[in-house]
């Protein structure tokens, strides 16, 4: 069965188009990862895909319009910009995206080790306990289908490597379908059960030992780009 | 004070204060949180337009000044999501647009128009009976709807595509905050004066910030002190025979500054 099917899809800026026909499937139960340069419309592709701008074409998440499939996605976004100083804990922020719904809000706390920064101001966490607090919000919904936009940038190198791993283990152990933009290359060939490289058109659909091919990076992002092997993976 | 009380123009400045008090506080907060100084501002000064409308009408400007800004509240709010002008510029043109409108059309009545003077610096003390049963009435529907929808509000200002997933309604909570803020300003206009109302909205929050550990502390802190603030001003500028509005907010930038020596002495 297909978490997300797309099909002819065309999302146009203005007079502008930003993507240009796409059309892939991603598996249920798989890791997806958006690959492409700055401007390539990463991001334009999740907010068709999340619903949030029109679109031309058809999508359909787990068979479905995504008006109606909404309750079975969840999002981590890339940026979360608020005034640190307001004084919001974090088990504040979780209780305003589950509004009180979840039943199991502090196992999930405890797998992705939130549970200690229950009380803690979120203007007082690091890169990472955000970027977990995050996955924590979006969790708590139970999802079967979870967007994550650029989920490591502003992480070191060590959080971002515990990040996959957790990933990784949402994916496994939840059952959650995962589809994610990044620019760790190394990183998402050997996360990703599926690439899909955008530059306006999708160059490339597949495995990553398939497609990940230096033709295709440089048709991405020029003949400078290389895949260094990433040892903690 | 006690002396003062037994007035019942001094009665009803104080029962209008508190409820603006309690009203602009909560309400401050979602401002603060989503950065929406300027549009309170905006809103504020082009509510002249209905002031205006209300001169000229022979009714109460206070009535027409809140239908016109409700109007021009979801106008800014469909402006903001139908087209590419950036949120600031709306403002802006709304702003000079009502204030434009209303001095316009106040010239067109000839003679001495207390209602200006009053719009520019407050005057609770000249509130009547009918205003301050529409203030309760209003203030209880807009502060029902914060306490109960909270939880919605602040996490559509921290992030509309997670109340987006969350189930959250978030063009028509756009739109009811802008509305909510709109009125609530219009109401402000009476206390403390177009050119005074912002510091209501701000001043509470920003002391209430410096001691409140949670969300829920910031909505409670953030009450007490507007309280404080308005009772103490309506006392000091009645015995010290000054405007009231103004000390007003002199008395709330003077608890904020005691707060912060607190604050920075306390956590030495």
């Amino acid at each position: 069965m297909d978490a997300v099917s797309v099909k002819n899809l065309k999302i146009r800026y203005g007079s502008h188009v930003v993507l240009n026909g796409l059309n892939f499937e991603i598996e249920k139960g798989n890791i997806a990862a958006v690959i492409g340069p700055n401007g390539s419309g990463k991001t334009m592709l999740f907010k068709a895909l999340l619903g949030l701008i029109p679109y031309e074409g058809e999508i359909k998440i787990f068979q479905k319009s995504i008006k109606n499939a909404l309750k079975r996605i969840a999002y981590v976004p890339q940026h979360f910009d608020f005034d640190r100083t307001l004084p919001i804990t974090v088990d504040e922020i979780l209780s305003f995206a589950s509004n009180g719904k979840s039943i199991n809000a502090k196992e999930i706390c405890r797998e992705v080790s939130v549970d200690i920064l229950a009380e803690k101001l979120i203007g007082d966490l690091s890169g990472g306990q955000l970027q977990r607090v995050l996955i924590a919000q979006a969790l708590i919904k139970d999802p079967d289908l979870l967007f994550l936009d650029e989920p490591s940038a502003g992480i070191d190198i060590e959080g971002s490597k515990a990040f996959y791993d957790l990933i990784k283990h949402i994916n496994k152990e939840h059952d959650v379908t995962i589809l994610l933009i990044s620019h760790e290359m190394s990183m998402v060939s050997d996360l990703a059960d599926q690439i899909l490289c955008l530059n306006r058109d999708l160059v490339c659909n597949g495995p990553p030992r398939e497609v990940l091919t230096k033709k295709v990076l440089d048709k991405l992002y020029g003949p400078e780009m290389n895949i260094r092997e990433h040892k903690h993976l | 004070m006690i002396v003062w009380l037994a007035l019942p123009f001094i009665q009803r400045a104080v029962l209008a204060g508190l409820i603006l008090g309690a009203l602009l506080a909560i309400l401050g907060i979602f401002v603060v949180l989503r950065r929406m100084a300027f549009f309170s501002d905006g809103i504020a000064h082009a509510s002249l337009a209905g002031v205006a409308v209300g001169v000229l009408a022979d009714t109460n400007p206070l009535f027409t000044a809140l239908g016109i800004s409700t109007i021009l509240a979801v106008i800014m709010a469909w402006l903001e999501r139908k087209t590419k002008v950036a949120s600031d510029a709306i403002v802006g043109l709304i702003f000079t647009g009502g204030m434009a409108t209303g001095v316009i059309l106040l010239a067109l009545k000839s003679g001495y128009q207390p209602e200006l003077v009053s719009f520019l610096f407050g005057n609770i003390l000249s509130i009547q009976w009918s205003e301050l049963w529409l203030m309760a009435v209003l203030a209880a529907l807009i502060v029902a709807f914060l306490l109960l929808n909270y939880k919605r509000l602040a996490l559509m200002v921290l992030n509309p595509e997670i109340a987006h997933l969350s189930g959250v309604p978030v063009t028509l909570y756009q739109t009811l905050l802008y509305v909510t803020v709109a009125a609530s300003a219009v109401l402000g206009i009476k206390m403390l004066g177009v050119a005074l109302l912002s510091a209501l909205l701000i001043v509470p929050v920003s002391t209430a910030k410096l001691i409140a550990k949670s969300f829920r502390s910031l909505m409670l802190w953030s009450v007490i002190m507007s309280e404080l603030t308005v009772i103490a001003g309506i006392a000091l500028s009645i015995q010290l025979n000054l405007p009231t509005g103004a000390v007003i907010v002199i008395c709330g930038l003077i608890l904020f500054l005691v707060t912060l020596a607190g604050s920075k002495l306390f956590n030495r």
